[in-house]
């Protein structure tokens, strides 16, 4: 007959004797393993521990009174739609959508600030059309122009009316200056400039008529400019817009840029 | 489930803070009874309660509601208490010396051949038993411990180490069979 292991024995002992039915029936069969499961019986019951300390009624409550302070409340639920998958499912959407939205007009500005970075550093080239690169691009800018203008003006001034050699170059760069002039001046109607829109239609004036006089340049029609400028004093007016733009670029309002064809 | 348990525990977790303190009072004797049997030692004792009602009260939200707060609680007091006794490292590191020093964590075996009238005051036996108990490893011990004066079932026991139920009944096989090697000579005195 094979005995009962002391593994056997114990958990029969804790299971009060309810436990297999096989392990019952060989105790009482068995004299020697029911003295072994005696002995085992009287060894853990003579085993007697330390009883805890009592603790009074009141013990809970001075637990959770230490407790208490250091405990943040719960934030209550919220169990609505909007916590669940849909809600999750939209908020994902929107962030998707912001993300391409965010993405497009950071691009527009990127576009836009690189722009502004090349007129900066090339300012003659903002007027030029996108549209049309094929397009022959004059670029005309004022300081030069008003520069070239104040010296025609100036030979202009002190030219001998008599003298043939002198005229015919003056009416050579009356007709280099005219079609900038111009230019110029719709730039100025543009930027809404009155002072500089009034001087270069006086000086569109003149150049027209150095470039076009019929039949050239005569003693007579260089006396009556000269006159005119000298009344108008359209060289002084010049020079005072031609001193201008320097200030004004400083202050960031860029005009030597006459413009472009 | 208790169901004031239950419904403490929704009102705890709805925002009223004050709920949960129903639930302290409720379970605190039972793991205060615990805890001291875990650690054999009365201040400890006290710790491994707070610790556990405050893990239990930071981890609330992932107690399923078809558990038992009772069981629940009760077993992160016996993690508490096993963390606790595990730091103090007091089994495997206690030594045998001449004279108790609780600060080297040595302990004063009674000679066993002393004689039977100084065995037989039951101070010292019980302090035999103790000692006996202290030398077992902290798993044994809390097993056998939930087994004998806490009358828990394997299962039970399994939950409460995180241990398979196999492995819990075999750390109660070990932890009886060495108080009585331990103990057995003390036995047959009686």
């Amino acid at each position: 007959m094979k005995h009962l292991s002391e593994e056997e024995l114990i958990e029969q002992y804790y299971s009060k004797g309810e436990g297999a039915a096989a392990t019952r029936q060989h105790l009482k069969a068995c004299a020697e393993c029911a003295e072994a499961y005696a002995a085992l019986g009287s060894d853990l019951a003579e085993m007697e521990f330390a009883e805890p300390p009592a603790r009074d009624a009141s013990y809970g409550e001075r637990v959770w009174e230490s407790l208490s302070r250091s405990l943040p409340a719960y934030e209550a639920r919220k169990r609505s739609w909007l916590s669940g998958g849909l809600g999750m499912g939209l908020s994902y959407a929107a962030a998707c959508a912001l993300l391409v939205m965010g993405a497009f007009f950071a691009g527009r500005l990127w576009e836009q600030r690189q722009a502004q970075t090349t007129a900066a550093v090339h300012p003659q080239q903002t007027q030029q059309p996108v549209a049309q690169p094929q397009e022959r691009v004059v670029v005309v800018v004022l300081s030069d122009h008003l520069d070239r203008s104040e010296r025609l003006l100036v030979e202009l001034k002190h030219t001998d009316a008599d003298s043939a050699e002198m005229v015919s170059p003056l009416r050579d760069e009356a007709r280099g200056l005219l079609a900038a002039n111009r230019i110029c001046r719709q730039n100025a109607e543009k930027i809404d400039d009155p002072a500089l829109t009034t001087a270069l239609d006086r000086l569109d004036h003149v150049l027209g008529e150095l470039a076009n006089q019929p039949g050239g340049l005569n003693s007579a029609t260089i006396a009556r400019l000269q006159e005119e400028m000298n009344a108008n004093g359209l060289l002084f007016e010049v020079r005072v817009l031609r001193s201008r733009i320097p200030d004004q670029q400083a202050g960031g309002k860029d005009r030597s840029t006459g413009g472009t064809i | 489930m208790d169901k004031n348990d239950h419904a403490a525990v929704r009102a705890v977790l709805a925002g009223d803070k004050e709920a949960y303190g129903a639930l302290v009072a409720r379970h605190s004797h039972r793991l205060f009874r615990l805890a001291f049997r875990i650690t054999g030692n009365e201040t400890d004792a006290e710790d491994v309660v707070q610790e556990a009602f405050l893990r239990g009260y930071q981890k609330l939200e992932s107690f399923e509601s078809r558990a038992d707060f009772g069981t629940w609680i009760y077993r992160i007091a016996v993690r508490c208490a096993l963390d606790r006794i595990g730091g103090r490292r007091m089994d495997e590191s206690s030594r045998v010396a001449e004279e108790t020093d609780p600060e080297l964590d040595e302990v004063q075996v009674a000679d066993l051949a002393v004689g039977p009238d100084r065995l037989l005051l039951s101070g010292e036996i019980r302090a035999m038993q103790e000692m006996a108990m202290h030398n077992l490893t902290p798993t044994e011990r809390t097993a056998f411990m939930l087994r004998h004066m806490e009358d828990c079932s394997t299962e039970e026991i399994a939950a409460a180490l995180e241990i398979q139920a196999n492995a819990a009944k075999q750390a109660v096989f070990r932890a009886v069979h060495k108080l009585r090697r331990r103990l057995a000579p003390l036995m047959v005195r009686i």
